[in-house]
């Protein structure tokens, strides 16, 4: 194994299956994620990424297998949970509060970490107002470290494309979560934005953040990545440094010869 | 209560098939414009009751007209009455893009408008239909039954059919489908969406057209009576799974059963309430209705 | 505000102060389903039975057990919010499905109130329902009793008014714009939809409260289907999503009626016509509606006032 140099394992994914009908979309995957680290999760269209994702956030369930976080099997929990412990998300397809500003998109990702109910509100309790505080300060730092202060007041819906996934990262990192995982969070960005968003999440794993990071852009996820996982039709093809990825031969096969596996797909 | 005799049964089973055909017609309706629309049509029922009036006013005009015209007449007014609704008012709130809230009290809106038409024309009395079957028992091997609930699962099945025959091998039927999965893909590909929309609300129309005669003919014709059994396709459809077509038909028939076999071992009183939870026990276990059966595995 | 506190003693007619309390009632139900659909995106088409088990709660409270009003008022909220609990297991499900779970349970709560006598006197009605009082003062005039229904609806508004803006609010926001976006936000969801439905049982069994003391008789058919569309109506007609707009929804609908009893049998007709037109002006509603009229005549105003001004510059 290498990059020896990162902390102890966070994330721990193992034997992970999930099946949709009849089809394998993951199929007994293995993943380590070490805590501090960045880790790049890449394939074909297909592989497999998104739907390993949704099984760690907990969009869906496994079919088989074991997920551990920090020192807890959180394999039954729900989304909110896992939210709630610490491991936050983007989504490949934004999905803001289109209807709310910046602002109010990122305070919603503080909601967990808060506790004014419905009768502090009414009542305008001293803590509901500390809080209130607490979270436009921290938002508003979080907004200028993605570098959209300027914009907190916007509604979101009227934000331009590169500047809604820089919102949702936004939100996914108030609450400081132990794990943050990016559905391509580069998707749709030309070059200059792209370079930004790679800078941002070097900075996120520097502020103490660990990153899983699904993403097409080759340049972006070998640039941040510490390690990397290569997924092909729901298995783990290869594991290692972002060097080691790019000379792997069945890694440049699966990328390059896809014509030659077609018929392990129908298996 | 007690135990019920082989007969008695027999003439519970038809009895809920009957009346569960006419929920699953007006059920049909509610699905279609689901499908097609997302719009909840909570004017179905009315367009139901316009539908049963229509048919027997033509009896009172035309005394000696035969059974299947009546059901004719009653199909072909609802389905104008429906696609006047929706040339005249859904579409133009489509068109204006207004919340799908705003829509569906709309269709309130016109469900008010109808019943208080009707009163108006109509009066508010009950009227009752003309003898419109034979009224001795058939005999099937010793299985008696009634000649009216028996013409009307034939019809209901009959109808239900030539819908399915429609939907999957004309091509209007087949864009109808189109539109329901993709409105976006559908037009791409050609399909006028104004033409196959206001097809959509002519048929849901005349499903309910068709209800109304059998209601009608079982009870009687009234200007409320679109209110309750419009509720009753409406729930039918949900129990379903809404916007599915084999959904509907079968919520329908399953919502007809339970009605009429609730009546056995219940107080009537409280016939209405046994449906609705088992609606509510249906849906907390599968959340889409029925359709969810056999699409939860995938 | 203090149009409504002099509107008593302006306009004295008892009928007049009569449908105003009316009004007020329903605006309470209005708002109570305005933080359910207009904040959490909840659809429901069963809030009579809330408000039936309100009404008739608080009529059996006073009359029978000698309960004292006030009690009886907040006893008819949580009566109502706790047989909202039974609603929770639903409140997973959406749309239309939701829609159909709640118009179920109303159905039942009407059929109950129908059918067991014993306790609400069935087809018979309920009757001999007290007056309500307050700290011995009993609410014997009109005057009074608008006194009591409007101050209700002022502080319902004023607690719901303090939503938007808050941590909860922005959360029911958040699911009512993507369940989730807001569960991978660490939301509950389902826990925070529940709340909402039981503060709008709550607010509805308030309403039913003061209806059963404002009119003293209730019968079965004043809990039926039609009041939760009536009381959607009300939200929807006066802009989803606005508290004022849930009030101003409650005056066309209570009211409008009320003055169209002169045309008798097309009373409904009219209303029913009114009620589609009134959805053909869009997202916002009458409240949207009554905002841009304000605009356009403020506008005018300002133009009014400015152009003499301006003209008299060009003059020399």
């Amino acid at each position: 194994m290498s990059a020896a140099t990162h902390g102890e394992g966070l994330l721990e994914v193992r034997a992970v299956t999930r099946r949709f009908g009849g089809l394998l979309a993951v199929d007994a995957v293995d993943l380590a994620v070490r805590r501090g680290s960045v880790h790049g999760l890449i394939g074909p269209n297909g592989a497999g990424k998104t739907t390993l994702l949704n099984l760690i956030a907990g969009v869906y369930r496994v079919s088989s297998g074991f997920l551990r976080f920090a020192t807890d099997d959180i394999t039954r929990h729900s989304t909110a949970k896992r939210a709630r412990a610490g491991i936050r998300r983007t989504f490949q397809n934004l999905k803001l509060f289109g209807e709310m500003t910046a602002l109010e998109n990122v305070a919603i990702g503080l909601h967990a970490q808060t506790h004014a109910g419905f009768f502090d509100a009414v009542l305008s309790t001293p803590r509901h107002r500390r809080e209130e505080r607490g979270i436009t300060d921290r938002s508003m730092a979080v907004l200028q470290f993605v570098g959209l202060a300027g914009l907190a007041q916007a509604r979101a819906d009227s934000l331009a494309y590169g500047h809604r996934r820089l919102l949702e990262i936004a939100r996914a990192i108030v609450a400081r979560p132990a794990l943050l995982l990016l559905d391509e969070p580069a998707a749709g960005l030309n070059v200059t934005e792209a370079a930004h968003v790679s800078d941002l999440i070097a900075r996120i794993r520097d502020d103490g953040t660990t990153v899983v990071l699904v993403e097409h852009h080759m340049d972006v996820v070998m640039r941040v990545s510490d390690e990397i996982t290569v997924l092909n039709y729901g298995r783990r093809l290869a594991h290692g440094t972002p060097a080691q990825i790019q000379e792997d031969p069945v890694v440049i096969e699966a990328y390059l010869g896809r014509a030659g596996e077609t018929d392990r797909a129908q298996a | 209560m007690g135990a019920l005799s082989l007969s008695q049964l027999i003439d519970l089973v038809v009895g809920g098939l009957a009346i569960g055909c006419v929920y699953s017609l007006i059920a049909l309706g509610f699905a279609m414009i689901m499908r097609a629309t997302n719009i909840i049509h909570f004017a179905q029922g009315e367009v139901m009751m316009l539908g049963s009036m229509c048919g027997l006013t033509s009896l009172w005009l035309l005394p000696a007209l035969p059974l299947p015209v009546v059901i004719a007449v009653g199909m072909a007014s609802s389905g104008l009455i429906a696609v006047a609704m929706e040339l005249a008012v859904y579409r133009t709130l489509r068109r204006r893009r207004v919340p799908i809230m705003n829509i569906i009290t709309a269709t309130v809106g016109m469900s008010i408008l109808c019943i208080n038409a009707a009163r108006i024309i109509w009066g508010s009395e009950p009227l009752r239909f003309p003898e419109l079957f034979a009224t001795t028992a058939y005999d099937f091997g010793g299985v008696r039954m009634s000649p009216q609930l028996f013409w009307i699962m034939v019809m209901g099945v009959a109808i239900m059919g030539a819908l399915q025959l429609f939907l999957k091998h004309t091509p209007t039927g087949l864009a109808m489908q189109a539109v329901a999965q993709d409105h976006e893909a559908a037009q791409l590909m050609g399909a006028n969406l104004t033409r196959i929309m206001a097809y959509t609300f002519a048929i849901s129309g005349m499903m309910a057209g068709a209800a109304g005669i059998m209601l009608g003919s079982m009870f009687f014709a009234f200007f409320e009576m679109g209110f309750i059994t419009g509720l009753k396709g409406f729930v039918a459809a949900t129990l379903g799974g809404l916007g599915s077509i084999a959904g509907a038909m079968l919520g329908g028939i399953l919502f007809g059963l339970i009605e009429t076999f609730s009546t056995v071992f219940l107080s009537s009183a409280y016939k209405d309430g046994i449906g609705m939870i088992l609606l509510i026990a249906i849906l907390l276990v599968l959340p889409s209705g029925l359709v969810g059966l056999w699409q939860k595995r995938r | 505000m203090a149009a409504l506190i002099a509107l008593p003693w302006i306009e004295p007619d008892k009928f007049a102060l009569h449908v105003l309390s009316l009004i007020a009632i329903a605006s309470i139900a209005a708002m109570g389903l305005q933080v359910l659909l207009g904040y959490s995106g909840q659809l429901s088409i069963g809030q009579a039975a809330f408000y039936g088990i309100g009404a008739y709660t608080s009529a059996f409270l006073t009359a029978k057990l000698g309960v004292p009003f006030p009690l009886a008022l907040i006893g008819a909220g949580i009566a109502a919010a706790i047989a909202s609990l039974l609603m929770v297991p639903i409140t997973r499900l959406t749309g239309a499905y939701l829609a159909v779970a709640t118009l179920g349970f109303s159905i039942i709560v009407y059929l109950f109130i129908k059918n067991e006598e014993w306790l609400t006197g069935g087809s018979y009605g309920f009757i001999g329902i007290p007056r309500a009082e307050l700290f011995g003062y009993v609410l014997r005039d009109a005057r009074s009793s608008y006194y009591l229904n409007v101050g209700v609806g002022a502080i319902v508004y004023f607690v719901f008014a303090r939503i938007e803006g808050s941590r909860f609010g922005r959360a029911i926001n958040a699911i009512r714009q993507d369940a989730d976006a807001a569960r991978a936000s660490g939301i509950r969801v389902t826990l925070l939809k529940s709340e909402c439905f039981v503060i709008a049982a709550f607010v509805a069994g308030l309403a039913g409260s003061l209806y059963a003391h404002e009119v003293r008789y209730l019968a079965p058919n004043d809990f039926t289907f039609w009041k939760s569309i009536e009381i959607l109506i009300m939200v929807v007609i006066g802009g989803v999503g606005s508290l004022a707009g849930a009030i101003l929804g409650a005056a066309v609908v209570v009211g409008l009626p009320e003055y169209l009893r002169a045309i008798g049998d097309y009373r409904m007709l009219v209303f029913g016509a009114i009620l589609i037109a009134t959805m053909l002006f869009g997202e916002g509603g009458l409240a949207a509606l009554a905002a841009t009229l304000g605009r356009r005549l403020h506008a005018l105003a300002m133009r009014l006032i400015l152009k003499p001004t301006a003209s008299r510059k060009a003059a020399p």
